[in-house]
């Protein structure tokens, strides 16, 4: 008899302790990787693993916001939990992202589109994201070039016309368009300045 | 991938040089990264903003151009559409597909077909007729829209300043 019940009341009875062992292991084994609001000694061991993951929801966020600093992003998602709505949503709602701690130094790939910008003159290098005061004058080195009024050629027309050529060498290229630039900057600030006179 | 974009941008840098369109030059910074471009749009006549010239980086996605650039301007330019650190806010730098706020139609938004040109033109008109319904910059928007002549003002002291006058 007791063999008879052993064996008919065994076989569930192993199930049923196998499935609650395995859910007891599974949920102590889960418990701290479940994002939780304000956990942030969890998320920080958590982000190491899921790094991979956490790139691409920043990507997704820098794609969205391009405004906003991918080391920004990595910080409101480490902190949320991963979760790119909140984030999206925060930014939405207009109250802005906060600014992660100096200690946060997550590994972000720089992305290519933040390659140095080389400057085509010095006055570019260096300058932050912020507002730029410096005026085109000193952006583009045309300083010698407005000192004297009305002193400078005016570039006719043709003149113009005649710099729209493709030239098959890139620093004749990269010279015509620097010129181009320029013309636009001195024309721009001819007008501005016989305007001026009758102007206001 | 990399080199059908650099193909495409040395293409349309070509095109932008020999064919550019009024008021606007635009080209790689340094043609060994075709990937970063400045770009000079003058101020739309008629507007507070004529008179001026406004660069702009571009900003070229190694996908390009299955996925848009971004814009930034590198100067102050006081406008509904622009964020106060210079990015463009327009529907055609938008990435493809149906907005989820159903605000752009995605005829509106970026696709391969548009080009350079064809955004540097739309920012263009843009800078001409802000477009109020999703502003970037909030206090430039209600400047817009409330003190009318103030915004003006303001435009047009940025565009003087910014010629070193």
């Amino acid at each position: 008899m007791a063999d008879a019940s052993k064996t008919s009341i065994n076989i569930p009875q192993i199930i049923a302790v196998a499935l609650v062992g395995f859910l007891a292991f599974r949920w102590f084994m889960s418990k701290p990787s479940t994002p939780s609001g304000t956990g942030f000694n969890t998320a920080s061991t958590r982000s190491r693993g899921n790094q991979a993951v956490d790139l691409v929801k920043i990507d997704q966020i820098a794609a969205m916001f391009p405004q906003l600093d991918r080391r920004t992003i990595a910080w409101d998602l480490h902190r949320n939990g991963g979760s790119v709505p909140a984030t999206t949503e925060r930014v939405l709602a207009g109250r802005g992202l906060d600014a992660p701690p100096p200690s946060y130094q997550p590994a972000l790939p720089a992305p290519a589109a933040q390659a140095p910008v080389v400057g085509i003159s010095g006055a570019t290098a260096g300058k932050g994201r912020g507002k730029q005061q410096e005026d085109l004058i000193t952006r583009y080195q045309l300083q010698e070039r407005v000192g004297g009024k009305g002193k400078e050629a005016v570039v006719s027309e043709e003149g113009l016309r005649s710099q729209n050529v493709w030239s098959g060498d890139k620093v004749v290229r990269a010279e015509g368009l620097k010129r181009r630039r320029e013309e636009m900057v001195l024309a721009a600030r001819r007008k501005m300045e016989e305007r001026g006179g009758s102007d206001s | 991938m990399n080199s059908v974009a650099s193909k495409r941008l040395f293409q349309e840098y070509e095109h932008l040089t020999t064919d550019p369109p009024d008021g606007i030059t635009a080209g790689p910074v340094n043609e060994d990264d075709l990937f970063v471009w400045e770009a000079m749009i003058q101020g739309p006549e008629g507007t507070p903003y004529e008179g001026g010239v406004f660069p702009a980086e571009l900003k070229f996605p190694k996908d390009y151009p299955l996925m848009p650039p971004t814009m930034k301007f590198q100067c102050d330019l006081w406008h509904p559409n622009v964020y106060p650190n210079g990015v463009v806010c327009i529907s055609i730098l938008h990435p493809p597909g149906d907005d989820p706020n159903h605000y752009e139609q995605a005829s509106e938004r970026w696709s391969p077909i548009q080009s350079v040109e064809k955004i540097l033109i739309s920012v263009m008109s843009m800078i001409a007729e802000p477009n109020d319904e999703s502003p970037a910059n909030v206090d430039a928007a209600r400047m817009w829209r409330e003190r009318r002549p103030e915004f003006e003002k303001r435009v047009r002291l940025d565009v003087r300043r910014s010629l070193g006058l």
